[in-house]
């Protein structure tokens, strides 16, 4: 305090000094009523605060740095399977990994060349004798940062295994003018009608101006499917195909043998009743067994043919569309290495999200139920409070 | 409500300036407080409810308080003068409404201030304004400097000083009537 602070009281020095000679003193009672709700020190407080304050942007940076760390190690192992087969673009994170078969199409360049009927630059993958699912894809190349994908070069069609009962099943997206859409729909039609097969179902979708899409689902035999594919391919602008097969002929040859055994002991049943040794009870038995096992075949005959019938026919799904891209599903992020780990560490972030946003809806109801019964508990404290002062 | 839980300055860690706690500040002020709001309201059963206000808003507004920004005790007074100035108005719609002064008789009868004052002191001090006596209060009893007083009184250091002296002044000559 400055002397001409004190320069004021100059001249009431007595009074000053009696004045403060007898300050009133608090009561007891005061000193207790407001030490009573004196809270804890501050630095408990402020240790709570700065903790909170290091773990949240601690938990958010390690969040952060794991879809990081996920980004970087899945375009890293992208990357290696790139490098060992640039031509592989297929839609593994939507059907799982796709599976070589051996002899069949290549992953890589020269090999799919070398294979009867691939064209380059197909994602290829077809049949094994296992049954197993595969997938021809070709995809035109990936546009840089966009998922627009542009027109693909022309080449021969898909090789089809002949010598080997499959199911085909091929889908195809078809860029064409938009005056010639009806025109080529019809065309669509015709090629597969020339092929032996029909149209299941046609969903056209156009603007005065022509401008829409056409929406096919056609079934040919599948001897023609490849030639069908190809004619359909040229009605226009190829813009993507996939074409998949399932191999059939293990569980053709399963269902024959099975037949095969089925007749035979439908054989023996029969030698058997007629048989005079037999008891009666015998006789019923074998009767039973006879009749189960000509359900069986029955049964079975009827698999069989949906199985031939399954791989008579190749289903073709066909756009036809005025736009000239497609839209694929996206790979991850760009094209570019940083593109795609920040796809990926994004995707990741997304998923950490959607667990927290899970974790919120399942808690809240508990968090709710919580705060609520301790704001009722607290309410009725100071109501108590309230009448006790008010007593 | 929570129990105190101080921590003594002996225990606190060497080297770190520990925040003062909530019931430092209440030992440290409370009698400054309270000297304050009973030469302020002139009543010291007001003075008592209002020292417990004053803290009782000091301690909700406590995680907010920054020490660096102001002592303890101007901070303290500043809330006191509102929950003062509150009660003022409340105690003045009463008295219209009830149309009573029958406080005003009371305080003549008895030492209000404090029991060691001189009767002439005790009553020149109750014919001083509230306003008068507040700042009596801020300068000579809880010795606050002439910017801290004007700060809790929300006028300039001049005016606060004016202020002062007139009081002062008038307390003299009150005494020298009472004398007389």
């Amino acid at each position: 305090m400055s002397a001409a602070d004190w320069s004021e009281l100059d001249g009431y020095e007595a009074l000053v000094s009696e004045l403060r000679a007898n300050p009133p003193v608090a009561p007891e009672r005061l000193r207790a009523r407001v030490l009573e709700g004196a809270p804890a020190p501050r630095r408990q407080r402020s240790r709570k605060r700065r903790l909170a304050l290091v773990v949240v942007p601690a938990a958010v940076v390690l969040a952060v740095g794991a879809a990081l760390v996920h980004g970087f190690v899945s375009t890293g192992s992208h990357e290696r399977a790139s490098s060992l087969a640039p031509t592989l673009h297929t839609n593994e994170h939507l059907l799982g990994p796709v599976k070589r078969a051996p002899g069949a199409a290549s992953t890589t360049p020269e090999a799919a060349s070398a294979h009867k009927g691939a064209v380059p630059g197909w994602n290829a993958a077809t049949q094994a004798p296992s049954g197993k699912k595969y997938l021809l894809d070709q995809s035109a190349a990936v546009a840089s940062g966009s998922n627009v994908y542009a027109p693909v070069t022309h080449g021969r069609a898909v090789a089809i295994p002949k010598n080997r009962l499959v199911h085909a099943v091929a889908s195809l997206q078809v860029g064409v003018k938009s005056s010639n859409l009806s025109d080529k729909t019809n065309e669509a039609s015709q090629i597969v009608g020339s092929f032996g097969g029909y149209a299941q179902s046609v969903r056209y979708q156009a603007s005065r101006r022509g401008q829409g899409e056409a929406i096919l689902a056609l079934r040919v035999p599948v001897q023609n499917a490849q030639k069908a594919i190809a004619k359909l391919g040229g009605l226009g602008t190829l813009l993507s195909q996939q074409v998949s097969t399932q191999d059939l002929q293990a569980k053709l040859s399963q269902q024959n043998s099975g037949i095969g055994s089925l007749r035979r002991a439908i054989a023996v049943y029969e030698n058997a009743l007629q048989s005079t040794t037999l008891s009666a009870t015998e006789r019923v038995a074998i009767q039973i067994k006879l009749n189960n096992a000509r359900h069986a075949l029955a049964r079975l005959r009827h698999a069989r043919n949906g199985t031939l019938a399954s791989g008579a026919t190749a289903d073709i799904s066909l756009l036809l569309t005025t736009r000239n891209h497609a839209i694929v599903p996206a790979h991850h992020g760009g094209s570019t290495r940083i593109g795609r780990l920040l796809g990926s560490a994004a995707h990741f972030l997304a998923l950490e999200g959607i667990i927290v946003l899970y974790a919120v809806i399942v808690l809240a109801p508990v968090l709710l139920l919580g705060g609520l019964a301790w704001w009722i508990l607290r309410e009725r404290r100071r109501r108590d409070e309230r009448l006790l002062a008010s007593a | 409500m929570k129990a105190v839980n101080a921590l003594p300055a002996a225990v606190r860690p060497p080297g770190r300036v520990a925040a003062p706690s909530f019931a430092d500040v209440v030992a440290e002020h409370l009698d400054a407080v309270y000297r304050y709001l009973v030469y302020l309201t002139g009543d010291r059963v007001a003075a008592e409810d209002l020292a417990a206000e004053t803290f009782e808003r000091a301690f909700r507004s406590w995680r907010r308080f920054d020490p660096r920004r102001g002592a303890p005790r101007t901070w303290l007074c500043r809330i006191a003068h509102s929950a003062a100035v509150d009660w003022f108005r409340a105690e003045a719609r009463r008295q219209r409404r009830e149309e009573s002064y029958s406080r005003d008789d009371a305080l003549l009868e008895e030492s209000v201030f404090s029991e060691g004052l001189s009767p002439e002191l005790d009553r020149a001090l109750r014919r001083l304004t509230p306003a008068e006596r507040e700042v009596v209060a801020l300068r000579v009893l809880l010795e606050l400097d002439g910017p801290s007083a004007a700060r809790v009184l929300g006028i300039s250091g001049t005016a606060c000083s004016t202020r002062l002296s007139r009081a002062l002044k008038r307390l003299e000559e009150e005494m020298s009537d009472v004398r007389s």
